[in-house]
């Protein structure tokens, strides 16, 4: 089928001939299907419609000569997957168009969540996860989520240590509000952030005895990367962060967590949703010396210390662009995106829109070379299969392949692409599918279309074969959402 | 057929190697070092050279975050130690557990304290390595390379599998337990290895017919991913019928727990993972290389409970998965070690914790170790520019010790070079 043999994989014959070949070729392997089940896929003759010569392919072929490949592509890696009402409004619109109206849209706020009502926080993560989920599921405003998801990745924190899911709520809906406003604002937020003064431990750090962990990860993981300041930056610029703390609750109400001890405890209750707190007399007031210049320093002043530094603007486009572009984006490439995203004051809505519209997102080299995360994976899966009620299923699925939504594995969030990819979670994705599929109780929506929708109709021997001798729409959805064209983006 | 997915995979090896795993530059971490595929290019790895004959087995188990040396091995005379830590010190040297009138375990660490008094804990005091550097994941990656100069990109035991066994086709000589992804440690191009989470949960819902289709579905996947792909899934159904046969010949001979009082984000199940290694180890799986983690060692704040909880479920897991080895005859061909980005700080922060640190000691358990105290206890008044420890041994005069004399394999191929000898071996294979 769509598999360039030796000495092709290069060169993409004109789109629109490849389109109706495939198209052709896919109503033909559909009508073509034998008699087997999803549980017996092997078996039963192979009528495949084009025969590939095997073992001579390296490559998948890039469709991306075609706008709407480029299309498909973009939603893939900015939508979590999409419906086909998603899809045709993005098709009618072009590439350019859909490009500016998913930056330009403001994000959806999704609904509130009553639990975080809850004194100190104390609701079960699995609450906060599947109210989540339900969101990227049926928000109309796709993009901002996939921009929180990569937030929550980058400036990350986890429950167990943040010890109270409302800070965790809290910051979810911050993470959505500024995803695409700018680093700075950004980096304000994040510092003062209840969940992340806690994760880093800044709200208990004091100038005279300063707590350094915000202040490392501030520089290694969050704007700078290693190797780009001392050691001694570390510790002064501890000093100068030194004095936030949590916000005040507006009441405290006392509740029994143990019945049988008759065991109460005193907990938070905020009336809505605050940021930290500056403690002057917490706070350092000498003079200190921070990314090579001596003097008072605040928090605004730190931040604002970091964005003069040369190494943050590439650091952050090299981060976008591994998520979005490619998994090793070439120097020239980042150091543009970099210059593009200082120039405009680190607005991330233009560095977004450069990466987007860079020749490298379009160009063959970039055709799946990126794996979806496991909840893109999961929650594309759905949306494909038109299951707005998965998100139970996809919270707890989330852990096997390595990605629990609120719980990164460390202070680095999650790791992408091919690490995503091992003997473990492998076989959890394919269960997901074999459980996503037991929850659809209906008539299946036409796997045919799916192939072109989801996978460009581009297809590796395998896959292909697979499709050709599967005996019904349900082993045909599992073959196209166990392949390994679906994991791909 | 065979050949022609031989070059296949090689290219796509090529591809890898050519930085699409490791990163490049500055950006190198970001790009993914922590980023460790679990299997790769089998196909390529044909040609093996005779596997050793010694069937040593060993056991890694990292301690995430940077364990603080200071209050696992404590020194008990040291009124530095007060000056440091006001509020850290008195409870962890009045409660110790004395190994000698210098220095005690912390309290929580009775059943390795149990096996010390057999003699079957050596404890290397000042691990560490020139130059340290205080990032998680620089230091990880420079333990899990073995290189401190930062241009390896294999890990260490990656290597050795890679060098000295034939995982083609045996993808358990390797194995990360309790794990999804593969740590560093254990990643070679060249080498394959198996990552399992969760045991009971290993294996295709829909059966063994979606096993054999999966495992069709992912053959010879094209692109960049592709050899990943298809050697995980390879993988992942080898290692199912491995252990469809292990599970029903093991019988646990210990009590694994894994509900010893949880401390936040040690979200590894560390008894669970052990109790997965000693069924590999009991059945003859051929399992050599087992690497396991416990998270949750990062602590900055309130350290006082929290570091001694982490003891207590790491004390608990290795007292276990020693008796179960031992009820199966095995002790004496596992060695257990621990290991761990850095230690701590020796100044305590306002935070009632530490910050990240230098070095510390590391604790080798097992029938095969010569009990006892070595390396040298860093000073608690000479401290580097930084405030922090200086080492007085090592980190790979200790893999050196383990790769030579527990595995008989070449360390000097291995590490690159040679370094000064720790000898806590009872009877190292090579001398």
């Amino acid at each position: 089928m769509s598999v360039a043999p030796i000495g092709e994989q290069a060169v993409a014959p004109p789109a629109r001939t490849r389109g109706i070949t495939r198209r052709q070729a896919l109503a033909a392997a559909v009508a073509t299907g034998v008699g087997v089940g999803v549980v017996r896929l092997i078996g039963g003759s192979m009528q495949q419609i084009a025969t590939p010569r095997r073992a001579t392919t390296t490559d998948w072929i890039s469709p991306l000569k075609s706008e709407s490949a480029r299309i498909t592509q973009l939603l893939r890696r900015t939508s979590f997957g999409y419906t086909a009402a998603h899809l045709e409004a993005a098709m009618s619109e072009g590439f350019s168009k859909t490009v500016d109206r998913m930056i330009e849209t403001a994000p959806a706020e999704p609904p509130a969540l009553a639990a975080a009502n809850t004194p100190g926080g104390r609701f079960p993560i699995v609450q906060l996860q599947q109210w989540w989920i339900d969101h990227m599921l049926t928000t109309p405003t796709p993009f901002a989520e996939r921009m929180t998801l990569f937030w929550h990745g980058h400036f990350t924190s986890d429950y167990r240590k943040a010890a109270d899911d409302t800070f965790m709520y809290w910051q979810n809906l911050t993470w959505r509000r500024m995803a695409t406003t700018d680093l700075r604002s950004m980096l304000m937020q994040v510092t003062t952030d209840p969940a992340m003064l806690r994760y880093l431990d800044l709200a208990t750090s004091t100038g005279q005895n300063p707590n350094e962990n915000y202040s490392r990860e501030l520089m290694e993981l969050f704007t700078m990367g290693a190797g780009n300041y001392t050691e001694d930056d570390v510790r002064e610029g501890a000093k100068a962060l030194a004095g936030w703390q949590l916000p005040q609750p507006d009441s405290i109400a006392t509740v029994m967590v143990d019945k049988n001890n008759n065991l109460t405890r005193r907990l938070p209750v905020f009336s809505s949703q605050k940021t930290g707190v500056f403690n002057p007399r917490r706070s350092y007031r000498g003079s200190i010396t921070y990314l090579g210049k001596a003097g008072q320093l605040d928090t605004q002043g730190v931040i604002d210390r970091i964005l003069a530094q040369p190494a943050t603007a590439p650091f952050i486009a090299n981060k976008v662009a591994q998520h979005f572009v490619t998994a090793r984006p070439s120097a020239s490439y980042v150091k543009s995106l970099g210059d593009t995203f200082r120039r405009s004051k680190y607005d991330i809505k233009t560095l977004m829109r450069a990466v987007f519209t860079s020749p490298e997102f379009a160009a063959d080299q970039s055709y799946r070379s990126l794996v979806k995360t496991p909840t893109e994976f999961m929650v594309h899966g759905a949306r494909a299969l038109g299951l707005a009620s998965l998100s139970k299923l996809i919270a707890n699925a989330g852990s096997g392949m390595g990605q629990s939504l609120f719980d990164p594995p460390d202070v680095n969030g999650w790791p992408n692409n091919e690490s995503w990819i091992s003997s473990n979670t492998v076989v959890e994705r394919v269960n997901f599918v074999t459980a996503a599929l037991a929850q659809v109780k209906g008539a299946l929506p036409s796997p045919a279309d799916a192939i072109h929708r989801h996978l460009d109709g581009v297809l590796s021997p395998q896959t292909a074969g697979f499709l050709n001798q599967a005996a019904d729409d349900r082993a045909r959805w599992f073959i196209t959402l166990a392949s390994p064209e679906f994991q791909l983006k | 057929m065979k050949g022609e997915v031989g070059i296949n995979q090689l290219k796509r090896r090529d591809f890898l190697k050519a930085g699409l795993v490791f990163g490049a530059g500055a950006s190198g971490l970001a790009a993914g070092y922590a980023a460790v595929p679990d299997a790769f290019a089998r196909a390529v790895y044909a040609a093996k050279k005779e596997g050793m004959t010694n069937d040593n087995i060993l056991v890694m188990i990292q301690l995430a975050g940077g364990n603080d040396g200071l209050r696992t091995v404590v020194p008990l005379a040291d009124p530095a130690l007060h000056d440091l830590r006001p509020k850290l010190a008195g409870p962890m040297v009045s409660q110790a557990l004395p190994l000698n009138s210098q220095y005690g375990l912390n309290h929580n660490l009775g059943g390795i304290k149990g096996l010390w008094d057999k003699g079957k804990v050596a404890i290397v005091q000042g691990v560490g390595y020139p130059n340290p550097t205080f990032s998680h994941f620089e230091s990880i990656r420079i333990w899990e390379t073995g290189d401190p100069s930062r241009r390896q990109v294999d890990g260490w035991l990656g290597r050795t599998l890679a060098t000295s066994y034939d995982s083609n086709g045996h993808p358990l000589t390797g194995c990360a337990c309790g794990a999804t992804d593969a740590p560093g440690a254990l990643r070679d191009l060249q080498a394959t290895l198996t990552v399992i989470q969760d045991q009971k949960k290993f294996g295709f819902t829909g059966g063994g017919e979606v096993e054999a289709a999966v495992g069709a579905l992912y053959k010879g996947t094209p692109g960049i991913y592709g050899a990943l792909f298809d050697t995980a899934i390879a993988t992942a159904t080898e290692t199912m019928a491995t252990l469809r046969t292990s599970a029903s010949n093991y019988q646990p001979m210990a009590d694994y727990t894994d509900k010893v009082k949880l401390v936040y984000s040690s979200k590894n199940q560390l008894a669970a993972a052990l109790q997965l290694a000693a069924e590999l180890i009991v059945t003859g799986t051929g399992v050599k290389l087992l690497h396991v983690t416990l998270g949750g060692f990062d602590t900055h704040y309130t350290e006082l409970n929290r570091h001694d909880d982490l003891m207590g479920y790491l004390d608990a897991a290795v007292s276990s998965f020693y008796q179960d080895l031992s009820a199966h005859n095995m002790a004496d061909k596992v060695l257990i070690a621990t290991w761990s980005e850095f230690g701590r700080r020796p100044k305590e922060n306002a935070s009632g914790g530490t910050d990240h640190g230098a070095a510390a000691p590391l604790l080798l358990i097992g029938d095969p170790v010569y009990g006892g105290l070595y390396g040298e206890e860093p000073s608690l008044t000479s401290l580097d520019n930084t405030g922090n420890l200086k080492y007085a041994v090592d980190f790979r005069s200790v893999y050196q010790e383990i790769l030579s004399g527990h595995l008989g394999a070449d360390a000097a191929k291995i590490l690159g070079s040679s370094f000064d000898r720790v000898s806590f071996l009872k009877a190292p294979v090579t001398v």
